[in-house]
């Protein structure tokens, strides 16, 4: 089923690199996936099961930014109060600022459900939370904290990180803090003795807000392509790709922020003027965070320092889903479990169908989704490939061959990061495993 | 009563080979799988009516036969061969349940099953030595074709191995039992006549040796043992479950009924040099398991090593080692089908059983769970890791041959020892690791395959935790036994009374 690439449209000879066909593919307009229905459907497909839970994920994210801020024992943090629930999406429904999606801009109608329901029955919030029934919203914290941890990165196109060393983040971090724990002596004479102890608390509630910001963006966009998909207005990857690419250019401007809600009163520690924006300050870190680095999985590798199997350059990561071995997926030590978990709980019924006639069916149906979900984020990882290539270098049709080399070279230099030898890497990466529908 | 076992499996084997040939496999399996749960059943029934107070045969049955020959029908049960009766008819149950819904030839494979299991329990129940060695050539035949024409890649070699083997056993004992029968000028080959007393001790020696080897070639014992590997990895699972767990007892029980039994005077005299047998053949079996890169075949030299201890057991011969003997008869019976079946079913699903291609099946999702979970608490059981019955067993055995035979015993205990080694080799190499993403795509297990897994492994906790279930039935026969032993030259033991002076 794997589509042969169309031909380039200039005499640029063929690459010789070792995913010639690939580097071929995307200098066509295509995806690192290859253009077949059956990919489609399965990015699809996943697209609408992640963005449920994403639809939650960003709500919770901003809940916990704004609202729990530094709260010691934020025992219910996952709880998020139906204000928020019912919080517009700037990019969905009527009043949108920009509409992508044309449906409802208040929580998704199946995570309402899902809320009320969970996999069992209508009980009380607090039950469905004890009895694991429910939405992992661990999973957003460990993407959060592997952006936050994996800091500096982009600069110095990324100014949100080193903004959040600037004094004058830290004193709007200190009006915030002392405003939280007004009246709270112990908290306030901590805050005194240790002062960076909360600044540093402070600073990954900024990053709590900022991938909250960056899903409530794309979970209007990935119910928007299910859509399109069902509409039949969808009909092959390089046009779910570009969506995506276009997407990405429209909504590239939108202000990435840091407020905080104390007694009724809104602190910005980092305020809109400042002119963080989506694509350099929040999908960019984030693609390369989540996407490429990550933190090696706990039940894979090894963290014992004279092992050397873990990097000691943070550039050197290569644990995100872009690498990721899914077979292992349900077992103790594996993140990305969490996600499959959820995402589980939203499959389309064509999903459902499709993985019921493959593997094991019913039973691995864990694993069957998250190699269609690595098919998907490669095929995500193609869009923002694609938008750096268009926004910094020149377009596909560009009749001078030094621009399509320039192109080339760009492309090339993308995908050599998925043969790099060290560590294992290129066995790791999972890039040529997708090029074949036997891989599931 | 007793006829029952023997006859109702016969019967059925009958009826299964004369059924219509349009019946489908899995229904041929399932009629089998009836018959010879009935016959586990009347197992049961006469399992609540022995007495375990009393020390001798019970439940006789006695027909006159051919009386010039000395052959007559009779039957019974005792502390020694209720167990093994008991572990006859559910590993047939078992195999038959583990056996493939597709079996080629279904008709045959199960009557052949069927003619094992009453063969077998008559041999247990064969109160007359000729009747005895009746019911043991019965197993010949069935065996053979049983491992080569349901077996693998070189089943022929090996049922042919098998074959001849067991013929040379059966000579042997043929030959010991008319040698015992006719110097001792009994009148007939009904067990409970035949008394050694009045022969040389020279010739009792000569005639015990002879039960010996003709039931070490069965255990097997170290040097005749090279027709078992061959055989145990041939043969399908099922079969292999009913070699390893059933034929295996056959040799133990017929050395500790005839051996021991017939000639207790001498037995003491080749004690020592059987208990220094039984430890190297224990060595031996473990180390050269640990070499063996394909799991069947360390399952198959896992059995030699645990039939060392066996024999240590009997050697010692005091109250306590052979209610040990007995219960590690039982165990590994138990132990090694659950073995030989999850084995099975990895070799079924993975496709290979070798060591170097096996990974990551303990794997949750895509990998064969219950299945390795199992695996590990067989190897665990098999290793003698307290709170299963392996552990039971092997300790009442050591405990009760220590302080004849010290150093054989402390032999066996590493045995122990190493066979953790290859067990956990086994273990790592298959349920840990990772899967390989281009192979892994197995398919799933279905319950008919853990059903028979699961019952075994209720059983290995159940005697292990509550092990009077296991020993309680042979105590009072196995204390009779050791009674008719004269003090034997317990040199070891004064040694080590004199230490605490």
């Amino acid at each position: 089923m794997v589509q042969t690439p169309e031909k380039p449209v200039t005499k640029l000879p063929p690459s010789t690199h070792e995913f010639a066909e690939v580097i071929h593919r995307l200098e066509a307009g295509g995806a690192m996936l290859p253009d077949t229905p059956e990919n489609l459907m399965q990015i699809i497909g996943i697209y609408k099961a992640y963005a449920v839970p994403m639809d939650f994920y960003w709500r919770d994210l901003l809940y916990i930014a704004e609202r729990v801020f530094l709260n010691p024992f934020a025992f219910f943090k996952y709880f998020i109060p139906k204000e928020y629930l019912e919080r517009h999406n700037h990019y969905a429904g009527d009043d949108a600022d920009l509409r992508i999606w044309r449906g409802e801009a208040t929580a998704h109608p199946e995570l309402l459900a899902f809320i009320e329901k969970g996999e069992t029955f209508k009980m009380p919030k607090l039950l469905h939370h004890l009895f694991h029934d429910r939405i992992n919203m661990e999973f957003a914290e460990a993407c959060m904290r592997a952006m936050l941890w994996h800091r500096h990165m982009y600069a110095p196109v990324n100014q949100f990180d080193s903004y959040l060393d600037s004094e004058e983040y830290k004193a709007n971090a200190d009006r915030a803090i002392k405003a939280y724990f007004q009246g709270n002596p112990l908290m306030l004479g901590i805050y005194k003795l240790f002062p960076d102890m909360f600044l540093e608390q402070c600073r990954q509630m900024s990053y709590y807000s900022n991938l909250g910001l960056f899903w409530e963006v794309m979970a209007p966009v990935f119910f928007e392509m299910s859509d399109l998909y069902d509409e039949g207005k969808i009909t092959s990857v390089p046009e779910a790709m570009n969506f995506l690419v276009n997407g990405i250019f429209a909504i590239a401007g939108r202000p990435i922020y840091h407020h905080v809600y104390i007694r009724g009163e809104c602190y910005e520690i980092i305020s809109k003027s400042k002119g963080f924006t989506w694509l350099y300050e929040a999908a960019l870190p984030y693609v390369e965070a989540v996407f490429y680095r990550t933190a090696p999985f706990r039940g894979t590798k090894s963290y014992n320092a004279q092992a050397k199997q873990v990097p000691d350059d943070q550039k050197d990561f290569h644990y995100g889903i872009l690498y990721a071995d899914v077979f292992p997926v349900g077992t103790a030590g594996i993140p990305p479990t969490l996600l499959m978990q959820d995402m589980l709980h939203f499959l389309p019924p064509y999903l459902v169908d499709y993985y019921q006639q493959h593997c094991r069916g019913k039973e691995d149906m864990l694993i069957q989704l998250g190699i269609s979900f690595q098919r998907s984020m490669y095929c995500v990882t193609s869009a923002v490939i694609q938008a750096l290539r268009t926004a910094l270098l020149y377009p596909l049709d560009d009749t001078n061959p030094k621009h399509l080399q320039a192109n080339r070279a760009f492309f090339e230099a993308q995908l050599n990061r998925f043969c790099r030898p060290e560590y294992g890497m290129r066995d790791a990466a999972r890039l040529r495993d997708i090029q074949t529908q036997d891989y599931r | 009563m007793l006829s029952v076992l023997i006859w109702f499996p016969i019967l059925a084997a009958a009826l299964v080979a004369i059924l219509p040939r349009k019946i489908p496999a899995n229904r041929v399996r399932l009629g089998a799988l009836t018959l010879s749960g009935l016959v586990f059943l009347w197992n049961i029934f006469l399992l609540l009516k022995f007495d375990i107070t009393q020390p001798g045969m019970q439940l006789q049955e006695y027909l006159p036969w051919n009386e010039t020959l000395g052959l007559s029908y009779k039957l019974g049960v005792d502390g020694l061969s209720i167990l093994m009766l008991l572990l006859n008819t559910l590993l047939s149950w078992i195999a038959i349940y583990s056996s493939s819904q597709q079996t080629e030839r279904p008709r045959l494979f199960y009557s052949l099953i069927l003619l094992v299991n009453g063969g077998t329990a008559g041999a247990f129940l064969a109160e007359n030595l000729l009747l005895f060695f009746l019911f043991y050539e019965l197993e010949l035949i069935p065996f053979y074709l049983l491992i080569s024409i349901w077996g693998g890649e070189k089943r022929a070699y090996a049922g042919i191995k098998f074959l001849l083997y067991t013929a040379v056993s059966g000579i042997l004992i043929l030959a010991t039992f008319l040698g015992t029968v006719w110097l001792t000028g009994s009148s007939s080959f009904n067990y409970d006549t035949i008394s050694t007393q009045t022969l040389s001790a020279t010739l009792q020696i000569i005639l015990l040796v002879g039960i010996i080897v003709g039931f070490g070639i069965k255990i097997p014992l170290v040097p005749f043992h090279t027709w078992l590997p061959d055989a145990y990895v041939e043969a399908s699972a099922p079969i292999a479950i009913l070699l390893g767990g059933v034929l295996a007892k056959l040799g133990t029980y017929g050395l500790l009924r005839f051996g021991m039994g017939l000639f207790p005077q001498v037995w003491s005299i080749l004690a020592p040099t059987l208990a220094i047998w039984g430890a190297a053949s224990a060595i031996y079996g473990t180390v050269t398991a640990i070499a063996q890169k394909d799991i069947k075949r360390m399952v198959a030299y896992s059995s030699v090593g645990h039939m060392g201890y066996i024999l240590v057991a009997s050697a010692a011969s005091t109250a306590l080692s052979l209610v040990g003997a007995v219960a590690q008869m039982v165990s590994h019976g138990i132990i090694l089908a659950i073995l030989f079946h999850l084995v099975g079913v990895v070799e079924t699903k993975v496709g290979t059983r070798e060591l170097d291609k096996l990974n990551g099946l303990m794997s949750p999702v895509r990998g064969l769970p219950l299945i390795s979970a199992l695996l590990v608490l067989g190897g665990m059981a098999s290793a003698g890791i307290p709170g299963m019955t392996g552990f039971i067993a092997e300790f009442i055995i050591f405990q009760g041959s220590f302080s004849v035979f010290p150093l054989p015993t402390l032999l066996c205990v590493v045995a122990t020892g190493l066979t953790a080694v290859y067990f956990v080799i086994l273990l790592n190499r298959t349920c840990f690791g990772r899967l390989d993403n281009d192979l892994a795509y197995y398919p799933r297990v279905l319950w008919s395959e853990k059903i028979p897994a699961i019952i075994l492994a209720v059983l290995i906790i159940f005697l292990g935790v509550q092990p009077t279930w296991l020993v309680r039935w042979s105590e009072s026969t196995t204390t009779t036994m050791v009674a008719a032993i004269p003090p034997v030259e317990k040199v070891e033991t004064r040694y080590i009374a004199s230490l605490h002076q």
